[in-house]
């Protein structure tokens, strides 16, 4: 398996036991023994160095928003930009990925969702409050719907607001990422598509 | 009686309340109020997360072992108890630390754990 990060698995000495404490009573299992692994015993806990949070090295994902079901869709993203998937996840670090949504203007969302699902935001003026539909929002700004979906699936916080920069949503299929080369974003969620009522067949 | 400056007798025992704050925000790592404030606080702190950091750790193994397990195709549920059931006894930690630093004895560790079921102990 290719090795994701820089540091993983570097060990700071060059001879045989690689700097390891052996008690006494293993010596002998290591008695002709050329290449011991790295020390799996006196150690910290792996945490990433810089360099392994480099944007310049992270994976690309994308994924077609067409009748997917809005909620289980953002969790699927939320757990890719946030790094959960990853072995080198880190709660206080951007170990995650880039997500690329299209089609966001096709997101579904079932039962009565269209017409009674709220956005609300506030001015912050006295009598401020906006309120708008899933459907209204959906023909104004539908980017936003994904954008609030994730966002609220995400840390909030510093490393919240930089995590949600890796989200890129657009309308329709045409996205200016190709360069990044990003692969299909795999949902094994079973329930990611549902027979909505305006659904277009797949 | 002989008049007595204090010089800085007073200046040395705050020094040393001053001395834990270095690298505090503004005021709390300059002033002797503020700082002797955060100071305690900071002590508090870090006594109580010497039992938090045992807690926290022992997640976030158990985290990076789902992902990595997860990578396997297998559940970490499914996999830690199978690993218990063999007798393996490694913890989260050896085994968070080998998959994110020797991932191939990790794969070939979980393979030849699950795949084995004649070899399950009952316990």
């Amino acid at each position: 398996m290719r090795r994701l990060t820089i540091t993983a698995g570097k060990s700071p000495d060059d001879d045989a036991t690689n700097g390891r404490f052996i008690p006494a009573t293993h010596r002998h299992l290591y008695e002709g023994v050329q290449n011991l692994g790295p020390d799996t015993w006196n150690y910290k806990t792996w945490y990433p160095k810089h360099e392994d949070t480099l944007n310049t090295k992270k994976k690309w994902f994308i994924v077609d928003a067409r009748d997917k079901v809005l909620g289980r869709l953002a969790c699927a993203i939320a757990i890719k930009i946030r790094g959960k998937d990853s072995r080198f996840f880190t709660p206080s670090m951007d170990m995650g990925a880039y997500v690329i949504v299209i089609n966001a203007d096709k997101v579904v969302v079932s039962g009565k969702k269209n017409s009674q699902k709220l956005y609300r935001r506030h001015s912050g003026r006295p009598g401020g409050m906006r309120v708008e539909t899933f459907d209204q929002l959906q023909d104004r700004i539908p980017e936003r719907i994904v954008e609030h979906a994730v966002r609220g699936m995400l840390p909030k916080g510093r490393l919240g607001r930089t995590l949600f920069t890796h989200l890129k949503v657009y309308t329709g299929d045409k996205h200016p990422h190709t360069a990044q080369q990003p692969e299909e974003l795999v949902i094994k969620d079973p329930l990611i598509t549902r027979n909505a009522p305006d659904a277009v067949a797949a | 009686m002989t008049r007595i400056k204090r010089g800085y007798v007073a200046k040395r025992r705050r020094n040393r309340t001053l001395a834990l704050t270095k690298s505090f925000r503004g005021s709390q790592s300059t002033l002797f109020r503020t700082a002797s404030q955060r100071a305690t606080k900071a002590l508090e702190y870090s006594h109580r997360d010497q039992g938090r950091r045992k807690r926290d750790l022992r997640r976030l193994w158990i985290v990076r072992l789902n992902a990595a397990m997860a990578h396997e195709g297998y559940r970490y549920s499914l996999a830690i108890h199978r690993l218990r059931k063999m007798g393996i006894a490694l913890d989260r930690r050896s085994l968070a630390q080998m998959g994110v630093c020797d991932p191939e004895a990790f794969s070939a560790l979980l393979s030849f754990t699950l795949q084995t079921p004649s070899l399950l102990v009952e316990s």
